[in-house]
């Protein structure tokens, strides 16, 4: 298969505390990897050391054919296109309505003209169940609804893999199903995706592997069946009797 | 340690701009230019305290507002026998000397009495004019105040850096001298009790009583050498040429004796019709014009504060140490030194280095540079309001900083300071008042000529007053509908 992101070597101090010691792996082509392990793990930071949120302190993350630790800002922020980000926090921008959430990015950065990029934004929100919500501003969303504008905001760049960082964390329960099942129809599109999550239940359902991560490390990789059921680890088992 | 360094860091560069500067108003022994410079120049730039009647106040003349009084017609007279124009720049007595020194003006001819003091740092004149010392008091304390004696323990008034101020402090033991450096301003505080006297020269004392009849002068019997009690007009050290050419002028004046034939009866003159027309209505045009420079003042201040703001701001939260560091020196410099200093720091200390700059000019570069500092800090904590979120969602699109903060940081910060920046503006409005005392016609200026015209010190503070509130007032309301709008949008 082919390699989407190869991470060699990846660490991450903030001063004194080490928190990603030393991580090799890869991402292939049309993969869904769910990140699962304890909070503190470092899970979180992983994922946005993927697109140079936080620099690396040492270690490479090659994406495209290039090191996204040791380029220039601009060949950075090419390469960024190609790598969307959904947040906990959703982080839609306030003062713009949802369909101007999703056309900013494509019109200043690809510099898509106003008509098509209106026209795939509500394509999107056509497909994340949202079209009725086009010209609303954020503030008037429910939790749910916001992720679903995230979720089209960082497909409106059409990017090659997506990062999600703990997408339904911040949402009401009810309101983690609607998310969930975005995402669900994204993964049987073919969209490479890395997913940072607590929803044991749709990582067994989508990932096409599970990484466990704790104490800075990538402890146990497998498949779903592998590691929710047989677990090797004593870190993996300890953390899954809590959880399951 | 790192507030430490900014600290010294910032010393040093204080050091590095007021040492140049330090040196420019010592030249000592150089060749006299001072005739040849002002023919060349075309015109002499005469400093003066249009406060002091009969020798310098201002009087409406055909509907248009002019300087006039004895001095102002040596100053005319001067200008005409060298053979140039005259441009007459008014601001308070105690500016005058730093003016000089400073080449904003060539001259002063203010009532200047040439004492050994400042006989020190200026070449005077001969004496044009002496007239004796006086004091001016409440017509009811007329039978308490006799002579110099009479007055220990109480207060007794003079204008901030005059002859007067120095004969109360050296001749009145045990009594207070309170100085200002406004007359009209003394003149209010003896009305209102606060001083029971003022010490003041004979026709300035005189024409005061003539136009306030709850007044009343005398002569209290000061002991002054002959060369102190009389006016002489000031140039800059070293200049004999121009002092010799001023005395050939002034030896003309007494020939034909133009003082007292002339010069004295026409000020007399203008100080009635003045007191004729001593309705506040009849001055609105002052208000007026007032309100036109407070308003030039404020809103180029502001505009320009805005623009060095933001970009102070940027550097602040710029990455780039050295950046950083000029942004924070600036800000805390500018927010921890007062506004008036500031204000003459411009105008006499850099207008020293750039001979041309106009008070106007000055007033409007040392407010802009003053509200930029807050400017600064208030779109700093507006963009360090906008949450993190917001820039890596952005970032994580490909857009650039620049992108970013244009399209999704800014935007956001700004809807969030605007209250705060409308502050700063209806702020500006009220400070812009301390640049009256470098001399530029804004409202508070205007104000005080209208007290001296009119010899009434309460009423025109109270109008102006007034025309303050409603310009700030309105100015608010006019700012929080235009946030309503913002929000709605």
């Amino acid at each position: 298969m082919d390699k989407m992101i190869e991470i060699k070597n990846l660490k991450k101090n903030y001063g004194k505390n080490e928190v990603l010691k030393d991580i090799t792996e890869t991402v292939d082509k049309g993969q869904v990897i769910c990140v699962i392990g304890p909070s503190g793990s470092g899970k979180s930071t992983f994922l946005r050391c993927l697109n140079v949120l936080e620099k690396p302190t040492s270690g490479k993350i090659i994406f495209d054919g290039q090191d996204l630790a040791h380029i220039s800002e601009k060949q950075l922020n090419v390469l960024r296109e190609k790598m969307g980000m959904v947040f906990q926090g959703f982080n839609l921008f306030p003062n713009m309505s949802v369909l101007e959430n999703i056309k900013l990015a494509p019109m200043k950065v690809k510099n898509v003209d106003e008509k098509t990029a209106t026209e795939r934004g509500k394509e999107l929100l056509d497909k994340v169940g949202l079209l009725d919500k086009a010209d609303q501003f954020p503030d008037s969303l429910s939790g749910g609804q916001k992720q679903r504008v995230a979720i089209a905001r960082a497909l409106a760049m059409d990017p090659e893999v997506i990062l999600f960082d703990e997408p339904t964390s911040a949402l009401d329960p009810e309101m983690v199903g609607e998310v969930l099942k975005v995402m669900q129809d994204l993964a049987d599109s073919g969209m490479t995706m890395v997913v940072v999550t607590h929803e044991m239940g749709f990582a067994r359902e989508v990932a096409d592997e599970v990484w466990f991560m704790a104490d800075g490390y990538v402890q146990e990789i497998g498949s779903p069946e592998e590691i929710f059921e047989h677990p090797k680890s004593a870190r993996a088992k300890d953390f899954l009797a809590k959880v399951l | 340690m790192n507030k430490l360094k900014q600290f010294i860091l910032m010393l040093v560069m204080m050091f590095a701009v007021f040492l140049p500067l330090s040196n420019l108003t010592i030249k000592a022994d150089q060749t006299d230019t001072s005739l040849e410079d002002i023919k060349k120049s075309g015109k002499l730039v005469v400093g003066l305290s249009a406060d002091y009647p009969p020798y310098e106040f201002t009087a409406k003349v055909d509907g248009k507002t002019e300087y006039v009084g004895i001095d102002i017609e040596i100053a005319k007279k001067l200008a005409k026998d060298l053979g140039v124009k005259l441009e007459i720049k008014n601001m308070s007595f105690d500016s005058l000397l730093v003016a000089l020194e400073t080449n904003k003006v060539d001259a002063i001819i203010s009532a200047m009495n040439p004492t050994p003091e400042r006989k020190a740092s200026v070449d005077f004149s001969d004496i044009y004019y002496s007239g004796k010392q006086y004091i001016v008091i409440n017509k009811k304390d007329a039978s308490k105040y006799k002579n110099l004696a009479d007055f220990k323990g109480q207060t007794v008034g003079a204008q901030n850096g005059s002859l007067q101020y120095n004969l109360v402090k050296d001749q009145m033991p045990g009594t207070t001298v309170k100085g200002l450096s406004k007359l009209n301003n003394l003149v209010l505080a003896l009305q209102s009790g606060k001083i029971n006297g003022i010490a003041m020269e004979e026709p300035t004392a005189k024409a005061y009583v003539a136009n306030n009849n709850q007044l009343l002068a005398f002569d209290p019997g000061f002991s002054v050498s002959s060369d102190q009690t009389g006016s002489a007009i000031a140039f800059r050290k070293n200049s004999p040429a121009l002092v010799a050419a001023a005395n050939k002028t002034l030896a003309q004046i007494k020939k034909q004796n133009l003082l007292d034939t002339k010069y004295v009866p026409e000020a007399a003159k203008y100080m009635e019709t003045t007191t004729k027309n001593n309705t506040m209505m009849s001055y609105w045009t002052y208000f007026a014009k007032g309100i036109e420079y407070t308003l030039i003042i404020t809103v180029t201040a502001i505009f320009f504060g805005f623009i060095l703001g933001t970009l102070l701001s940027l550097m602040r939260l710029s990455k780039n140490k050295l950046l950083h560091s000029i942004a924070v020196c600036y800000i805390e410099f500018i927010r921890g030194t007062p506004l008036m200093v500031q204000v003459m720091f411009v105008y006499f200390g850099v207008g020293a280095v750039i001979q041309s700059l106009p008070a106007l000019v000055a007033g409007i570069i040392a407010t802009a540079l003053n509200s930029a500092a807050y400017i600064a800090e208030v779109i700093r904590s507006g963009i360090e309001s906008i949450p993190t979120g917001q820039t890596e969602a952005a970032r994580s699109l490909g857009m650039t900083q620049k992108d970013t903060y244009r399209y999704v940081v800014i935007p956001q910060a700004l809807k969030n300071i605007w209250p705060a920046l409308g502050n700063e503006f209806v702020t500006l409005i009220k400070e812009s008042s301390i640049v009256s005392i470098i001399g530029v016609g804004d409202l508070m200026y205007q104000t005080q000529l209208v007290q001296s015209a009119t010899y009434k010190g309460v009423m025109p503070l109270f109008i102006a007053m007034v025309i303050y509130f409603i310009m700030t007032f309105s100015l608010s309301k006019l700012l929080n509908l235009f946030e309503r709008k913002l929000n709605h949008g």
